[in-house]
């Protein structure tokens, strides 16, 4: 947990195509007026791999922010949950939170959820949450394919381009090692 | 243009296709020499769609007879990007939203698998640059997601634009002209006549004769019911526009 005191701002970024299990679920409490809290996240699961991940922010203070963004992509036969808690005080007058989590799948035989558990206790706040989940298209790995791209290749470029709303917050060299990863974690994948 | 003795490019026997167990092609017979446009026309239903996605290799349509040889070579041996190797290309009627994938590396990645080595940086900006002027598409455009927001205009430049930096030997224009205000017609057949060489071929399919204005067929077909019943010159096309399927309906009875 980090707490945030007045007019503070952190911004989160992380990418685990971790372990075997993952529980996981880094917080801010954004205690002083105006600290604002960012979190953007990509997990990635294959194989048998099972997450349980998701962030928690807990405002306090007047007119504190917080965003997340998630992105989940499970492949194989592993299971991707996101849990994520937003809550809101009493006194955290004007708090505003946004958060979005999209889920792809590939292949029909992992899954996905996604639990937002939102607890708002004034009047003035403003809570946000958008979710999707997709599967990667046939129509999309068609298209790759029909100009000349292996599908391999095709997947890779169809999944950075789902977490590219994380991957641009990233520093320029750790963004092209996680796109990397996220290749050689996907490899075999596709049949 | 006809050219004598030219070598055939695309060659299509007896092809039947179908679809979740629906007979749709019912041997379907083309032959397509280089340097030569063919256009295929057809009602609703007669399988236009269903042809151009089972020469590409569409998972959901499955051949169940026939052949396909472009440059004498098996096509339905390949997998999907083989073909496009092979110098197969079709420009979709509704082509796919990917979100994330910037129209210039899609390009990009689809020019180096078909040229087999990524293009020197240098040339292929320039290249990029030359066709998209050569289309009327605003640079910008190439830094947007594939096909997400685009307008029905923007969606099939970007099909010709694709075409013209992978030069294959044959395209197959699926419903091309739909969706499109005349304007934007005429600049994606401007593109497509451009490109078209003695060494290429282009197979056009269409509902109407509006697009075969511009881009002049050495061959009109007339699909029904998954074979090309009719066969003629561009006359042909007019004929269609002004009578309609029917009369060749009949004729066929």
């Amino acid at each position: 947990m980090i707490r945030l005191f007045k007019n503070s701002k952190i911004s989160w970024t992380q990418v685990e195509t971790g372990s075997s299990i993952t529980w996981k679920y880094p917080g801010c409490v954004l205690v002083g007026d105006n600290s604002q809290g960012e979190f953007y996240s990509v997990a990635l699961t294959n194989n048998y791999q099972q997450t349980d991940t998701g962030s928690k922010m807990s405002h306090v203070g007047k007119n504190t922010r917080s965003r997340i963004v998630s992105k989940g992509i499970s492949a194989g036969n592993s299971k991707n949950t996101y849990r994520g808690l937003v809550t809101v005080n009493r006194k955290a007058i004007g708090a505003r939170n946004y958060s979005q989590c999209d889920s792809m799948l590939i292949g029909d035989l992992c899954g996905a959820n996604t639990f937002p558990y939102i607890e708002v206790g004034n009047k003035s706040a403003t809570v946000e949450h958008e979710a999707s989940t997709s599967k990667i298209g046939e129509e999309q790995l068609f298209y790759f394919l029909s100009r000349g791209i292996d599908s391999e290749e095709a997947v890779s470029m169809i999944i950075n381009g789902f977490v590219r709303d994380v991957f641009m917050h990233l520093p320029m060299e750790f963004a092209v090692e996680a796109t990397k990863l996220l290749g050689l974690k996907l490899e075999g994948s596709v049949g | 243009m006809i050219i004598n003795n030219a070598e055939t490019i695309l060659s299509v026997q007896e092809l039947n296709a179908s679809i979740d167990d629906t007979q749709i092609l019912n041997g379907f017979d083309i032959t397509v020499k280089a340097g030569e446009i063919h256009a295929i026309m057809g009602p609703n239903g007669s399988g236009k769609s269903t042809l151009a996605y089972s020469i590409a290799g569409h998972p959901k349509y499955s051949v169940t007879g026939g052949s396909v040889t472009l440059d004498g070579v098996d096509v339905l041996e390949m997998s999907v990007d083989e073909r496009a190797k092979a110098g197969l290309f079709l420009a979709m009627q509704y082509p796919v939203e990917v979100p994330g994938v910037s129209v210039s590396n899609f390009l990009r990645t689809a020019a180096t698998a078909l040229r087999g080595e990524a293009p020197k940086v240098r040339t292929w900006v320039g290249e990029v640059k030359e066709a998209m002027s050569k289309l009327s598409i605003d640079p910008a455009f190439s830094e947007r997601s594939v096909n997400e927001g685009f307008s029905g205009g923007e969606k099939k430049r970007h099909e010709i634009l694709q075409m013209e930096l992978l030069k294959p030997k044959i395209a197959i224009l699926d419903e091309t002209d739909s969706g499109l205000d005349i304007d934007a017609l005429r600049i994606v057949a401007n593109g497509v006549n451009k490109l078209k060489s003695k060494d290429n071929a282009v197979l056009v399919i269409t509902h109407y004769q509006r697009l075969l204005d511009y881009i002049v067929p050495d061959f009109v077909h007339v699909l029904i019911d998954g074979k090309i019943v009719k066969s003629g010159t561009k006359e042909l096309a007019y004929e269609l526009e002004e009578k309609g399927y029917d009369w060749i309906k009949e004729e066929l009875v």
